[in-house]
């Protein structure tokens, strides 16, 4: 029980939930305490001890009846020719000698109503590929090719002529709808049994799974090349990153003491002096980082604007203060999706509203709309941050309007995913990039949290 | 104090007995909680019932409920602790008497300073520590459960704060050294989903999901708060109310949405829940003006084929 256990918590985080150690160990006492006899009773202990997110409880719903079986056994319908009478018996057997024999020694397998062995499963299994599968995805394709292995399609439509001949012959109505509905429920309980070892084995493959490439070798690949559990694993670094800015930026904001009177401390402070406030304190002024980002999603940047976005996303979950603009052609305010607690669908929902066309990204007229619409987000305490490749498609750069919103924001920083000898052609990159106070490169997550440091120390 | 949360089973009717009504899911988890002494973190839509759970559970247990209230800006002092400057000055000047007394016999300076120095936990002692929820349910003579309302309102500041109260049930003042709880107070924290909790936190919780409840569950929580309700009035009303939420609302309607509307329906003496009704009590079940047009549209005046059965279902004819 206990390696089983282990085997689930080994696949959950396989399939990108974070476990920690202390929640394993939290699992096995839970487990211990409420005993294992009632099956609800042990999986919720092990759900409330290692599940800790709402996301995550359909992957563990998922899991757990693969490692501890779903709770009832694949239903048989029994032997059609048990309760025959002998006429009846020979009936069916002369039907069935219509067919070659080779069909006919899988029908009776389907349809005599035993379960598979362990032995027929395994060899089924290695003839579909099914141990070099760890992705739970694919569960319904291998079961499917299992089933077909077994020559379930070719089955099925014998049974039908079985049937047609059996009623030829004169078996009874009643009866032959009987057998039929038996027939049925045996190849059901088979079908059951093969998509619960297809999920079982894909699961064990699942824990078994080396433990994924380290952060560290993700955080040096180019966005581009960056598969989907890559991105996941990525976004909880980003989410790392966006507090440590949030941090940062209020540390660099604290300013002098020139806040409002502090009573307390004033009080306090003068005791020594009999109450007399000869020496007065002040409230530090702790000023809340407030950010702009405007963010370019073109098709130029689609490779890493899912990640960018995620970046934003976390960044709006640290400071509240933050405002989210995305761009093609025009502006638009995305920070409302924001404001839910799903990454993924928050950003699934911007991307779709703003589907990218083909060269109309136009950042001069996004400019225009946001002079127009959202000025007054900036202020002396804004930091101003524009995450895009510059690259206008040769429509007018608006540099006015840049520079006077850089003129109004407290900082100016770019985030820009090419590097400088790379702005030719529709880049009106050099022209923005002197309004900026620091233009960035990042093309990976290493670039960016270099980025975010090298902000903030400066 | 005998402790009513033996098995799963009798933290169910404890809890039953407090008018809420738990799932099995509810009760297990809340079980495992408090045998585990590990802080409850309930997430879940609003108004599912979060709050309530804690309230039922110290209800059941005769323990003393502390709430704590989260919100953007909470910080040490308020949740805390804070010394009452105030009262300590005025001891300060009341006994100033007995303080030259003490400090008059003194020969020198240093002497003073010393005995003034000996007497200085006088100034810091519990007396002048104005205690604040957390402190309060750690330093409560009797066990108590503490309800951290909304945990995602306040700033991870506060949360990362919150760690060392949640795992060791203790809490550190600079000038009183460590406190730590008499009694493990039963801690239930809820959040409405808003931003994401850290880790840390998360992982010294047991998590358990209250999401919105079945057609039963609900029917018997109405049942239950609000007794007045005809049966088959209560049956069409929570209907209602689950295909109010399967419709893409701006703000679905929870369950104190529909307490409130079966509340309304009682008031108003309703017999059925005809055309008139709906339209009448519908702003207490759905409060966007978005979202009424819509119901309105969708639920209650449907055009269109096919959609006149479905409000035929509700008209009570």
């Amino acid at each position: 029980m206990e390696t089983r256990i282990l085997q689930l918590i080994a696949a959950l985080r396989a399939s990108g939930v974070r476990v920690s150690l202390a929640e394993s160990a939290e699992a096995f006492s839970a487990v211990d305490l409420m005993g294992i006899q009632h099956r609800e009773h042990f999986r919720l202990s092990l759900r409330a001890t290692l599940i800790k997110d709402v996301k995550d409880i359909p992957v563990f719903d998922k899991l757990f009846p693969l490692f501890f079986g779903s709770g009832q056994e694949p239903q048989m319908g029994g032997n059609p020719t048990d309760d025959m009478t002998p006429e009846e018996a020979q009936m069916y057997a002369e039907a069935l000698r219509q067919f070659t024999d080779s069909l006919r020694k899988r029908m009776e397998r389907l349809m005599n109503g035993e379960k598979l062995s362990r032995e027929e499963l395994e060899s089924l299994a290695k003839m579909v590929g099914l141990n070099q599968t760890d992705d739970l995805r694919h569960q319904e394709w291998l079961a499917q090719r299992m089933m077909r292995a077994m020559a379930f399609p070719e089955v099925r439509e014998a049974m039908r002529e079985l049937m047609e001949e059996l009623q030829r012959m004169g078996m009874s109505r009643d009866r032959i709808q009987d057998i039929q509905e038996k027939i049925q429920q045996n190849m059901q309980g088979i079908e059951d049994q093969i998509k619960q070892f297809a999920g079982e084995r894909i699961a064990e493959n699942l824990s078994e799974q080396p433990p994924g490439e380290s952060v560290d070798n993700l955080m040096n690949r180019p966005f581009q090349s960056l598969s989907d559990a890559d991105k996941k694993i990525l976004q909880r670094e980003v989410r790392r990153l966006a507090a440590a800015l949030k941090t940062r930026i209020a540390l660099r904001q604290k300013r002098a003491k020139s806040g409002q009177l502090d009573p307390k401390a004033t009080i306090r402070a003068n005791l020594k002096h009999d109450g007399i406030p000869m020496q007065l304190h002040f409230r530090d002024k702790t000023r809340k980082p407030k950010i702009v980002v405007i963010c370019d999603i073109s098709t130029s940047m689609r490779f890493c604007s899912e990640l960018m976005l995620s970046f934003l996303f976390a960044l709006q979950g640290q400071v509240s203060k933050t405002h989210a603009f995305a761009f093609i052609d025009h502006l638009e305010y995305i920070s409302d999706e924001f404001n839910g607690s799903n990454p993924d669908e928050a950003i699934t929902s911007v991307l779709w509203r703003m589907p990218s066309g083909h060269y109309n990204t136009d950042l001069g007229w996004s400019l225009n709309n946001f002079n127009e619409e959202y000025m007054s987000t900036l202020n002396g305490r804004t930091t101003l941050i524009v995450v895009g490749d510059g690259r206008n498609n040769f429509n007018d750069p608006r540099i006015d309007l840049f520079s006077l919103m850089s003129r109004r924001a407290a900082r100016t920083i770019w985030l820009n995913p090419e590097p400088p000898h790379l702005w030719q052609g529709d880049s009106d990159m050099p022209k923005y990039a002197q309004l900026c106070n620091n233009v960035l490169k990042v093309s990976n997550l290493r670039e960016l949290n270099a980025a975010v440091d090298s902000l903030l120390s400066t | 104090m005998k402790n009513p949360f033996e098995s799963t089973g009798k933290v169910k009717t404890a809890l039953s007995e407090q008018s809420y009504i738990a799932s099995d899911e509810i009760s297990t988890i809340v079980y495992l909680a408090q045998k585990l002494g590990k802080p409850l973190l309930t997430e879940g839509p609003a108004g599912v019932g979060k709050t309530e759970l804690a309230k039922a559970i110290a209800g059941a247990t005769g323990r003393e409920l502390i709430r704590l209230q989260c919100y953007e800006g909470l910080d040490e002092s308020k949740a805390l602790y804070e010394w009452e400057y105030s009262k300590q000055l005025l001891y300060t000047q009341l006994l100033r008497d007995k303080l030259n007394d003490t400090l008059g016999k003194a020969s020198s300076l240093s002497e003073a300073a010393d005995k003034l120095a000996a007497e200085e936990d006088v100034f810091f002692s519990n007396r002048f520590l104005l205690q604040r929820p957390l402190l309060k349910a750690i330093l409560c003579d009797e066990p108590t459960v503490l309800l951290i309302d909304e945990i995602d309102r306040a700033d991870a500041e506060f949360e990362a704060f919150l760690l060392e109260v949640l795992s060791d049930f203790q809490v550190s003042v600079p000038e009183l050294g460590t406190l730590t709880a008499r009694h493990k107070p039963f801690v239930v924290l809820t959040s409405n989903n808003t931003r994401e909790l850290s880790e840390a936190l998360k992982r010294r919780c047991l998590y358990l999901f209250i999401d919105y409840p079945t057609i039963q569950e609900e029917l018997a929580v109405v049942r239950l708060k609000v007794p007045d309700l005809n049966p088959k009035l209560a049956q069409q009303a929570v209907e209602f109310v689950q295909r109010l939420r399967n419709a893409d609302m701006r703000k679905s309607p929870s369950i104190s949405e529909t307490l409130d509307w079966a509340n309304a329906l009682v008031a108003l003496n309703a017999k059925n829940l005809d055309k008139a009704t709906l339209e009448e009590t519908l702003s207490v079940l759905v409060k966007h003006e978005a979202d009424l047009q819509k119901a309105r549209k969708q639920l209650i005046n449907p055009t269109g084929r096919g959609k006149s059965d479905e409000y035929g279902r509700f008209s009570g004819n």
